[in-house]
């Protein structure tokens, strides 16, 4: 990775998450949300369009949880979500 | 013989005896003075002393008087060579004046290249650094580019030394430059005892990393587990809608096949034609033990 000596190579500049750490979850709090998110994958091939909900409620539950800094869920990208649960994405 | 001796003695003599009395402020006239005196034996006393003065005054020159030191005097006495020679040193100083100033410019421009290659890396996105100006209300604002698929596999590698099993929850996941992703990892502690591990990542190709954002995650802090805990350790991101203009993004082309309705039609109907996907990432991510 970045350790081999060769000069020549491009390297690659890790960057900071833009808002920092997830706090670790140590009991297990959201873990129900989790399974529901990687049971919805499973079930879409991988597909990360299909699951945007449960995402968001993984992330509403940490919200909830101080797991995470609040913040309001247009900024997190979900704000076609945020209409109503009839917003359909394709 | 005993007087060229005699001679030679006393021009020594009086060499070194100035010499001791460096800073002497007696008068020309008074130096002279000895040397005039009619004991003085020998032939022509009186012209013989005054040769001796004209060494001893050749000797002085050597031990230089404050008082009587001589300014710098231009070494020819025409009037028009001494213009010059003035003109000539005028110039060399203006000369010297400008080499010295480009000097302290080029030390100058030397220690100001590094901040300046840094803005320009960043303005224009070299070598995969951070492109400056992202904020977070690009997030709310970004639209989702739908027609290119993007597959983004997880990997994951722990150093030796640490205990842990870590290992990604999913190995791969598609999503379209625009929208914001979620990605799990967990990890495990079998010890008895608490360790503690950081986290770092790299994706390749470089390239396409600098799209690659992440809005929050796990990596850059020590994350402690207790003995035999498990975690799940998310991570939250997005491909910048950018990567859709970039030329050296290559966009893969089905003959036949267009996305259409879900990503498991379209890998239906394209399985013959390969892999379904655009790009290909892979993110590595390194837990070391501290």
């Amino acid at each position: 990775m970045s350790t081999a000596m060769n000069f020549g190579t491009k390297s690659f500049q890790p960057r900071p998450p833009e808002k920092g750490s997830f706090p670790l979850d140590h009991f297990g709090e959201c873990k129900s949300f989790k399974e529901k998110f990687m049971k919805c994958l499973h079930d879409n091939y991988f597909e990360n369009a299909l699951c945007r909900n449960e995402s968001k409620e993984y992330l509403e539950c940490r919200m909830e949880r101080k797991l995470m800094l609040q913040e309001p869920l247009e900024k997190l990208g979900f704000g076609d979500l945020i209409g109503g649960k009839s917003e359909a994405k394709k | 013989m005993g007087g060229v001796w005699h001679t030679a003695w006393r021009r020594l003599f009086f060499c070194g005896w100035h010499s001791f009395h460096r800073g002497s402020t007696a008068r020309p006239a008074e130096r002279v003075e000895p040397f005039l005196r009619p004991e003085w034996n020998g032939i022509g006393g009186a012209e013989r002393g005054l040769r001796l003065l004209g060494t001893w005054k050749r000797c002085n020159l050597g031990a230089r008087d404050p008082a009587v030191q001589p300014s710098r005097r231009p070494k020819s006495s025409n009037p028009f060579r001494r213009a010059q020679e003035e003109e000539w040193r005028r110039r060399n100083k203006t000369a010297l004046t400008y080499v010295a100033a480009v000097a302290v410019g080029m030390l100058g421009v030397s220690y100001a290249a590094v901040p300046l290659y840094r803005l320009y890396c960043q303005t224009t996105g070299l070598g995969g650094s951070v492109v400056a100006g992202h904020a977070s209300d690009q997030i709310e604002n970004m639209v989702p580019v739908k027609d290119r698929i993007i597959k983004v596999t997880f990997n994951a590698d722990v150093h030796a030394s640490l205990q842990w099993n870590f290992r990604p929850q999913q190995t791969e996941i598609f999503v379209v430059p625009g929208e914001t992703a979620l990605a799990f990892y967990k990890a495990k502690n079998p010890t008895d005892k608490p360790v503690i591990g950081i986290s770092t990542y790299n994706v390749v190709p470089f390239e396409a990393g600098q799209y690659f954002n992440k809005i929050q995650c796990f990596c850059f802090e020590e994350q402690r587990l207790n003995p035999q805990e498990e975690v799940d350790m998310p991570v939250f991101f997005y491909i910048d809608p950018e990567f859709a203009e970039d030329p050296r993004m290559i966009k893969r082309v089905y003959r036949n096949c267009s996305p259409c309705c879900s990503l498991a039609a379209f890998l239906e109907q394209c399985q013959d034609q390969g892999n379904a996907m655009a790009n290909t990432y892979d993110k590595n991510v390194e837990i070391n033990w501290k």
